[in-house]
């Protein structure tokens, strides 16, 4: 099953797989304790919009996915803080619409036609170094940002307005993070398709939520969990010459379902020491 | 007396509906103040807008300065009123208290021993690591006391701060109030519905219902007829005097 790793090409895509696994597990947690995860479904399905208008256009997808998801993230952070709109419905309209979009552009697209499949749910093969090099930079930002506003984010999403009393700028700080969000999505729809991309930054958090109550460690976990099912990802997809998204999930739900156990058996060990005092 | 806040002509409210309207009020330095009123009433619209955290009509002047330029640089300490929050967060008490000092320019290690000290005051420090959703209701509530405390802030505002609360942390809290009050020159608004407790500590009480119900000294309050307006005809109150040497207290009754 390893053997995945003796081919230079397989490398650097587990290379470029694990950075985006850090970078997931580090927002991970908080979109988890924001309730965000229907967003970063609706952020992920509109990357294909992106990706599709860059096809159509003849110019990079990685650019156009990118303004159009940081774009589509902003809207959609707007429409949540305002709350003019109900955000459910605007995620669910949107994504569709992102969906139907990019079908269509790629459809229309003259000469050569892409795999679509790989773009929705991820096609190892396609990932070039340049995708690398993009993890990497998606890296250093989050990183940078989790330096300098980890700690206000955090308090914002503990209580947003005690937040604001000691002078944090919670409103600037959620479109940057909502900013930032959408650049991560980019990055991990590449390794995982646009279909698939957001449980890789869902799961490790809901997992990890479930083993400890120390939000830093929860991130440790998060970020290790990441690393665990991007590895066994890629070398089930290499292996079973499966789709890499698929493969991924699978892993993912498997520590999610272990978590649970855990927790479980953790409860009642609990309740029973309880019957015993 | 040494003038500290003052609430110009406030009105504020929530799309349309006015809940508070055109309130005046001028606030003395370092005094206990309680606002007052039936639930509804404005309390927590008032403070809130006090906080910074809704927005509203008139003029907020603290220290001579607008308040919105004053909380630039200065923290307040806010307690929200209870069941505002819900705290399933994986923070420790102690982490929770360390958000008071998010402003202050000290060493991480420097605001863990502040904030344990704090937690120190509210009988808390030996829960300092347990996480916050793992406590009571009651113990959540002194951990965010002590946060309020560790801004540090020359303005104190508390929504209900002892809803829930048992006696003597009760006591215990007005008498550490009392003294930080009196060390740091603290001014204090609390809202409160306890009329009795909270009197007997105020040195100034005054009550909204919408309108500012014209205010006076606490214990004068209790002998006019405000609080029946307030109220209702048929409650009936018992004075409660406090003298701070010993264990107190005289029951209160607010009776139907
Ligand atoms: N978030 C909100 N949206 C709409 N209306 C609100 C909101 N919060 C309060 N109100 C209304 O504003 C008025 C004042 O409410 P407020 O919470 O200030 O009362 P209060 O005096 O704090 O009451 P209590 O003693 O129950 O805490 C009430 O009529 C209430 O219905
Ligand atoms: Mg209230």
């Amino acid at each position: 099953m390893l053997e995945f790793l003796k081919l230079p090409f397989m490398q650097r895509t587990l290379i470029g797989g694990e950075l985006v696994a850090i970078i997931a597990g580090m927002v991970s947690p908080i979109l988890v304790f924001r309730k965000m995860s229907f967003m970063s479904v609706g952020i992920s399905h509109g990357t294909f919009a992106g990706i599709a208008l860059g096809i159509f256009l003849g110019i990079s997808p990685l650019w156009s996915s990118m303004a159009f998801a940081v774009g589509l993230g902003i809207w959609i952070g707007f429409t949540s803080k305002t709350g003019k709109i109900s955000e459910d419905a605007t995620i669910g309209t949107l994504f569709s619409f992102s969906m139907a979009f990019g079908i269509v552009l790629i459809s229309l697209s003259k000469g050569y036609h892409p795999d679509v499949m790989g773009y929705l749910f991820g096609d190892l093969l396609a990932i070039s170094p340049s995708d690398v090099y993009f993890a990497s930079v998606i890296l250093l930002i989050t990183v940078l940002w989790y330096l300098f506003r980890g700690k206000a984010i955090v308090y914002a999403t503990f209580d947003e307005d005690f937040s604001k009393i000691v002078g944090i700028h919670v409103d600037f700080d959620y479109y940057i993070f909502m900013a930032i969000m959408a650049l991560i999505t980019v990055a991990v729809v590449r390794f995982v398709g646009v279909v698939l991309a957001s449980s890789i930054m869902i799961a490790p958090a809901a997992s990890a939520k479930m083993l400890s109550k120390k939000f830093s460690r929860i991130v440790m976990i998060a970020i290790f969990f990441g690393m665990i099912s991007i590895f066994f990802g890629i070398a089930f997809s290499f292996s079973l010459n499966i789709p890499s998204g698929p493969s991924v999930v699978f892993t993912v739900t498997t520590i999610f379902l272990i978590s649970l156990i855990i927790k479980w058996i953790r409860g009642k060990r609990g309740s029973n020491n309880v019957k015993m005092v | 007396m040494k003038q500290f806040l003052e609430i110009k002509s406030v009105t504020a409210g929530y799309d349309g509906h006015v809940a508070i309207s055109n309130i005046s009020i001028k606030l003395e330095l370092g005094k206990f103040h309680v606002i007052m009123g039936p639930n509804g009433g404005g309390k927590t619209t008032l403070i809130r807008a006090i906080a910074g955290l809704i927005s509203y009509d008139g003029k907020i002047i603290v220290e001579n300065v607008d308040i919105k330029k004053y909380r630039k640089k200065n923290s307040i300490g806010y307690l929200a009123q209870r069941g505002a929050q819900f705290y399933d967060f994986p923070l420790s008490a102690l982490e929770v208290v360390e958000m008071g000092r998010y402003r202050f320019k000290e060493t991480n290690h420097a605001k863990k021993e502040k904030s344990f000290e704090f937690l120190k005051e509210v009988r808390m420090a030996s829960h300092a690591g347990v996480p916050i959703a793992n406590l009571s209701g009651g113990q959540q509530q002194r951990v965010l006391i002590a946060r309020a405390l560790a801004t540090e802030s020359k303005l104190m505002l508390m929504d209900e701060p002892l809803t829930g609360m048992d006696p003597r942390t009760q006591s215990e809290f007005y008498e550490m109030l009392e003294h930080l009050k009196r060390e740091h020159s603290l001014t204090v608004i609390i809202s409160s519905h306890d009329v009795g407790f909270t009197t007997a500590y105020a040195e100034n009480v005054f009550c909204i219902n919408k309108c500012l119900v014209p205010h006076s000294e606490a214990v004068k309050l209790l002998e006019e007829p405000e609080i029946t307006k307030l109220y209702g005809p048929n409650i009936c109150l018992t004075k409660h005097y406090h003298t701070s040497s010993e264990e107190e207290d005289e029951s209160e009754g607010e009776d139907a």
